[in-house]
């Protein structure tokens, strides 16, 4: 605004000055030296990821195969059953638990709690020093659900006993 | 001047391209303005939030993946029929006697898995920047919405191959339906087709996985972005830090 | 409009008569075991006898929907995917599962036994005594593969 006097700008006066925020929120804009033109500096970055993403797909379905076992069979359940690995941690519970708890409750938790987070997290403030029950609530959750997948994907075998996935491997992708 | 530019003056080229070519500040921000493609991005950002370390690139990872999975699965749609008296026996023939056919089933393969892995990493990367605060709940609601479309996404994939695998992995996982209080039992019988996985499963899993849920997905992807362009350029200030 | 639509689409996505069942028929009453059980596929699931009544059981296992198998050495139904464990009449004995195995309702048409697979009658939830006094006759299937 340092170009235009704002006073002297047009046929308007100004009256006064009011203290607050605008309606708009509290927007600044960058710095000039502080920014990038989006063409090319982010453009060729994403370019990048996305070639590398593609290269990384390309040489991962030279060397592996895709599974194909048998043809489903309603009457035979092969030992063990294993879930898709993204499910290897609910499979593990509820082994543990009764399945209203472990195939409804928990799930649900997860969700409901994810959709409610922006709403029950009020703190406005994003730097992780001043969010630590936030961030170690969410540390917890992410480590033991990783945690009973790689249980559930690796160290689970016939009627779902425990092996060590060095000596005997079932896990199925 | 070079091929390109020569093609550009050309009266094709000066249909398409709607701007000039991009030499000042102001013409590649016209490049914005005037491409489809293009047009979602923001002109200019700060420096911080185009680096590695901001985003870890994973929600442009999950889209490529994502268009890998549309690519090789439109292939895979023109060798499968889904019927239990058929797939699993065109699955065998587009991996014996198709060209790459055996190369594309895993194209789509490990994109799914890793497309699951880029979303899930994706959200915890963004719950670390605290990136659902304000103004930004919205987008972290579609994003967590996004999450469960690509799993079951996944999922109703998985049974489609008709192998052991698929059979038992969906009667294990649709049978925690049955234990949703009061309407768990009808849920199940309308996800499956009746009582046991069978015929009437594999063609609404089909269904859903080639038709429903990828457009649903694309839907919401669209405005994930629209709001990431919107919302997102705001919130510079806030992370970085009020200086 | 939108609540038309939803009741619209749930109606019409209601699984088609057929797909969920119906009467199938198996063996005379004098065939079926009351020691063992007699697994019939066609029927997914299991014929035996108790008292005198023909128990006709789903295979299913009310826990997650895997196949369980007959455990002919203990003489018990011994589930693999979460090892859950039911008697010969498909009553709760251990394990994850929240009931027993559930049985079909079936008629006896021109001395066949004829269960019909879409009318299932809920195994007794856990905590329920079990009917008949067969304790496992000896070694488990299951202990057999695990550890």
């Amino acid at each position: 605004m340092s170009d235009i006097d704002p006073t002297t700008s047009s046929d308007q006066r100004v009256l006064g000055f009011v203290e607050g925020t605008p309606p708009v929120g509290d927007r600044k804009i960058p710095r000039e030296e502080d920014s990038v033109m989006v063409w090319p500096h982010l453009l060729v970055r994403h370019a990048v990821v996305a070639l590398a993403v593609i290269v990384f797909v390309l040489l991962l379905a030279l060397f592996f195969n895709a599974p194909l076992r048998e043809m489903a069979n309603p009457t035979v359940t092969p030992n063990p059953e294993k879930a898709p690995w993204y499910f290897a941690a609910l499979q593990e519970l509820l082994f543990r638990f009764h399945p209203l708890v472990a195939g409804v409750l928990v799930p649900g938790a997860i969700i409901v709690g994810l959709v409610a987070l922006p709403f029950i997290d009020r703190n406005p403030d994003t730097r992780q020093r001043n969010r630590k029950v936030a961030v170690a609530t969410f540390t917890i959750f992410m480590v033991v659900w990783i945690l009973l997948t790689v249980i559930g994907f690796a160290f689970r075998g016939p009627n779902w006993g425990w092996v060590w996935p060095w000596l005997e491997w079932y896990g199925e992708l | 001047m070079s091929l390109m530019d020569s093609i550009r003056k050309s009266a094709v080229g000066r249909s398409i391209w709607r701007t000039p070519k991009r030499v000042t500040d102001r013409d590649r921000a016209a490049a914005h303005w005037g491409n489809f493609f293009l047009h979602i991005y923001p002109v200019k950002m700060r420096r911080e939030q185009i680096s590695f370390k901001w985003s870890w690139f994973l929600g442009v990872a999950s889209m490529v993946l994502y268009g890998s999975l549309v690519a090789s699965g439109v292939y895979l749609m023109f060798f499968y029929v889904p019927s239990p008296t058929t797939a699993y026996g065109d699955i065998i023939f587009l991996q014996t006697n198709v060209a790459f056919g055996q190369y594309i089933r895993n194209i789509h393969r490990w994109s799914a898995h890793l497309m699951v892995v880029a979303v899930a990493a994706h959200m915890a990367k963004m719950f670390y920047r605290g990136a659902y605060k304000p103004p930004r709940e919205f987008n972290w609601l579609i994003g967590v919405v996004l999450l469960i479309l690509t799993l079951l996404l996944s999922f109703t994939g998985y049974l489609l191959p008709w192998d052991q695998l698929a059979y038992w992995a969906i009667t294990v996982g649709t049978s925690m339906t049955e234990f949703v209080p009061v309407i768990g039992d009808t849920v199940r019988a309308m996800l499956i087709g009746g009582t046991e996985v069978g015929a009437q499963t594999l063609l609404r899993f089909y269904v859903l996985h080639v038709a429903v849920l990828p457009s649903l997905l694309i839907g919401l992807i669209m405005i994930h972005l629209w709001r990431w362009r919107k919302d997102s350029m705001l919130e510079v200030d806030v992370e970085v830090g009020n200086e | 409009m939108a609540g038309a639509a939803v009741w619209t689409s749930w109606d019409f996505l209601q699984p088609v008569a057929g797909q969920a069942g119906g009467p199938v028929a198996t063996v005379t009453p004098d065939a079926v075991p009351s020691e063992t059980v007699l697994e019939i596929p066609s029927m997914r699931g299991y014929l035996t006898e108790a008292e005198g009544e023909i128990v006709s059981l789903r295979w299913k296992c009310p826990h997650l929907g895997c196949k369980v198998p007959w455990c002919e050495s203990s003489g018990q139904f011994e589930c693999p995917c979460h090892g859950s464990v039911f008697n010969r009449v498909g009553e709760y004995r251990r394990g994850p599962a929240a009931r027993g195995m559930d049985r079909y309702e079936y008629e006896i048409v021109d001395g066949i036994i004829v269960p019909d697979t879409s009318k299932i009658i809920r195994g007794a939830p856990v905590g329920t005594l079990e009917t008949i006094n067969e304790p496992p006759k000896g070694p488990e299937c299951l202990e057999a593969t695990s550890e």
